[in-house]
């Protein structure tokens, strides 16, 4: 059975059908709020929020268009309330230690996979730069891999707004290293 | 040969303008390339996000959310079912109050001979009835459903709790 032959059970009531749903999709909405919100727990409630409000309005689900958007849209706006919601002073996440080591040697497989979590650790504690948008849209295509009209979709705007937001947060995000990490300066001013 | 390809396609790739494929490639030698990965990095920091891992291999988180989950929707099927008996069931125990209380009051009417102030206090245990209706929580315990109903105001003596078994039709 597909996403959307599960849609279809869960609608009529099958809630073993909703948990082959939530099983085959809870971990990458959980990995794609966690990036947006910098809160790994924070974003488990987030989920189980998201799945349960998909729950409550299957109805409205149009099963043309893929579960996964629709999933991704409910949490992803979910997660944005959230940002909003919280204070300046919650927003500002604990900043652990700046510090990077450059991998070198380590082999291309090995090397790929220790960036692969540098890079979470690292967006963590540069994030807080970039608007809910510019966060979701940004995670959404250069992490979790959407396509531009899927990110368009979860966010309920337009192709053209949406490179935009990543436009303007890939400069955000490129100055904010390059400021609290000197090892992405460019190797010409790092001497 | 992979490499010079790959970086020609570093500019279009920023501005979003390559086709999916060949964006897919892109990430696909960012990933396994380190010196290509050196170079992009020293370009633009930012395409270390590329890199990031997509999708969580553990399957252990997604299966308690999806029993939490499961657990959320059974709580919220039980409450709807409550909510939806609840009137004619509190309409039943007003009854029932409204009636005992009644015969209670008409008792000691026959019993001392008429007070004039006895039908009073009957009309006024009907107000109360119909005005403080007992108000209802429902409480997840393990596998248990507990219901709680307390009294109306004023009378703290009374609570009633129910154990129901989730399966059972209410």
């Amino acid at each position: 059975m597909n996403d959307r032959d599960w849609a279809r059970s869960a609608r009529e009531g099958d809630e073993e059908a909703f948990a082959q749903l939530v099983r085959r999709h809870s971990g990458g909405l959980h990995r794609a709020v966690a990036r947006v919100l910098a809160d790994d727990s924070e974003a488990w409630d987030v989920v189980q929020m998201a799945f349960l409000k998909a729950w409550q309005r299957l109805d409205r689900y149009d099963p043309r268009y893929s579960f996964s958007t629709w999933i991704y849209r409910i949490g992803t706006n979910l997660a944005i309330d959230l940002l909003r919601s919280r204070s300046s002073r919650e927003r500002t996440h604990k900043a652990g230690t700046e510090h990077r080591l450059r991998l070198v040697g380590a082999g291309e497989g090995a090397g790929s996979r220790a960036e692969g979590h540098e890079a979470d650790r690292i967006l963590n504690q540069v994030i807080e730069v970039l608007t809910p948008q510019q966060r979701s849209a940004f995670v959404l295509r250069e992490m979790q891999g959407l396509e531009t009209a899927e990110v368009a979709e979860v966010l309920g705007c337009s192709a053209t707004t949406v490179r935009n937001h990543i436009f303007q947060a890939r400069k955000a995000l490129r100055r904010e290293m390059r400021r609290r990490f000197p090892e992405y300066a460019p190797a010409s001013e790092r001497g | 040969m992979n490499c010079n390809v790959f970086r020609e396609m570093l500019d279009p790739y920023i501005e979003d303008s390559l086709e999916e494929e060949r964006r897919r490639w892109f990430r696909g030698h960012l990933r396994e390339c380190s010196s290509c990965r050196d170079w992009a990095l020293d370009r633009d920091p930012s395409l270390l996000f590329a890199v990031a891992d997509a999708a969580p291999a553990d399957p252990a988180p997604a299966e308690a959310c999806a029993a939490a989950v499961s657990a959320q929707i059974r709580q919220q099927r039980l409450s709807k079912r409550l909510h939806h008996r609840r009137r004619p069931w509190l309409a039943a125990a007003a009854a029932a109050v409204v009636a005992v209380s009644g015969g209670l009051a008409w008792r000691t009417i026959l019993g001392d001979g008429g007070s004039p102030g006895r039908p009073e206090i009957e009309a006024q245990n009907e107000s109360d009835t119909a005005t403080s209706p007992p108000t209802i929580e429902v409480e997840m315990a393990g596998d248990d459903v507990r219901v709680y109903q307390f009294a109306a105001d004023g009378d703290d003596d009374t609570a009633v709790y129910f154990v129901v078994n989730p399966a059972m039709e209410l």
